[in-house]
């Protein structure tokens, strides 16, 4: 990519990258006292599948569409639960799919609230969870920007696509 | 703080959410819960339980639920003579300042904003308490 594709690109809008990647530390740290990472962001042409189970938010600020989506893979998400809800998962069943819808819904309403702060227009959205690669692969398209979490040898992923 | 026995009704429309409520008010002492998945069916039970003379004696709930939101539920408690005075705190992640001010001015009692810790609700069960008895 080139230099003046990447300012151009709504993708790499630092405010609102930063925002979300203070929402989800935030989130992890106060509900279930896990520390995170954020490596390197990197832009992918299409959207591809990160993790077993997604939480996705649809986000409208003024003429910006996007979607957010965050994707664990099973054993992050078990282990975010287990500090959080101080039970043992080991199958993605409905409880762990409601979790990651709250977690999503915690994570957008943090992000949504400093960005708004910052003259931003973003409306509540109710988030959908979805599981399994192919459904999180079709369900959206295009250039997504990902940025890679870690914690402790664990990871999961945020992506987001603006239209 | 208020008695042992206090009924309360926490409304999400997450089950890992009620179940996090449930738990911090489980730590304070307080096991007498219900549990509601939005305004619409929290309402009928609010009603249901004041109509049976076990009226609730705190609901705790979210903003942004489908059907019924939280706002409109406080709006409705409040509305009704029978009802207004049972003490409202809405847990949630809508915390701009317009959103706070719309919630004080339908008469919440207080706000928690998620993602929050045990420790911050259980400090804000204790000041509405202390609210409502220096004010009475």
């Amino acid at each position: 990519m080139s230099a003046a594709e990447q300012i151009n690109n709504p993708l790499l809008d630092k405010q609102l990258v930063n925002a979300f990647i203070d929402g989800v530390q935030k989130t992890l740290s106060t509900m279930a006292m896990t520390e995170s990472s954020p490596k390197k962001a990197f832009v992918e042409k299409d959207f591809e599948a990160k993790g077993d189970v997604s939480g996705m938010i649809g986000m409208v600020s003024g003429n910006m569409k996007g979607t957010i989506t965050i994707s664990f893979g099973k054993e992050a998400i078990f282990k975010i639960l287990e500090n959080m809800l101080g039970e043992e998962y080991s199958d993605i069943d409905d409880e762990v799919r409601d979790a990651v819808g709250e977690l999503t819904n915690m994570i957008y309403g943090t992000a949504k609230t400093t960005l708004n702060e910052l003259g931003y227009n973003f409306e509540m959205a109710i988030p959908t969870v979805i599981t399994g690669a192919h459904q999180i692969t079709n369900y959206h398209k295009g250039a997504t920007l990902v940025i890679p979490f870690e914690m402790g040898d664990l990871g999961f992923h945020i992506e987001i696509t603006v239209e | 703080m208020f008695a042992p026995d206090t009924k309360f009704l926490v409304v999400d429309d997450f089950a890992t959410m009620r179940k996090i409520i449930k738990k911090v008010l489980a730590e304070l002492g307080y096991t007498n819960v219900e549990e509601a998945d939005d305004g619409q069916t929290a309402l009928p039970k609010i009603k249901e339980a004041q109509k049976q003379g076990v009226p609730f004696g705190f609901i705790v709930s979210d903003w942004n639920m489908p059907g019924m939101t939280g706002i409109d539920l406080l709006r409705a408690v409040r509305a009704d003579e029978n009802l207004k005075a049972t003490p409202f705190m809405l847990v949630t992640a809508e915390s701009e300042q317009k959103n706070v001010v719309e919630a004080v001015q339908a008469g919440v009692n207080d706000y928690v904003v998620k993602p929050f810790n045990a420790a911050t609700m259980k400090a804000k069960f204790e000041a509405i308490y202390n609210r409502l008895n220096n004010a009475a």
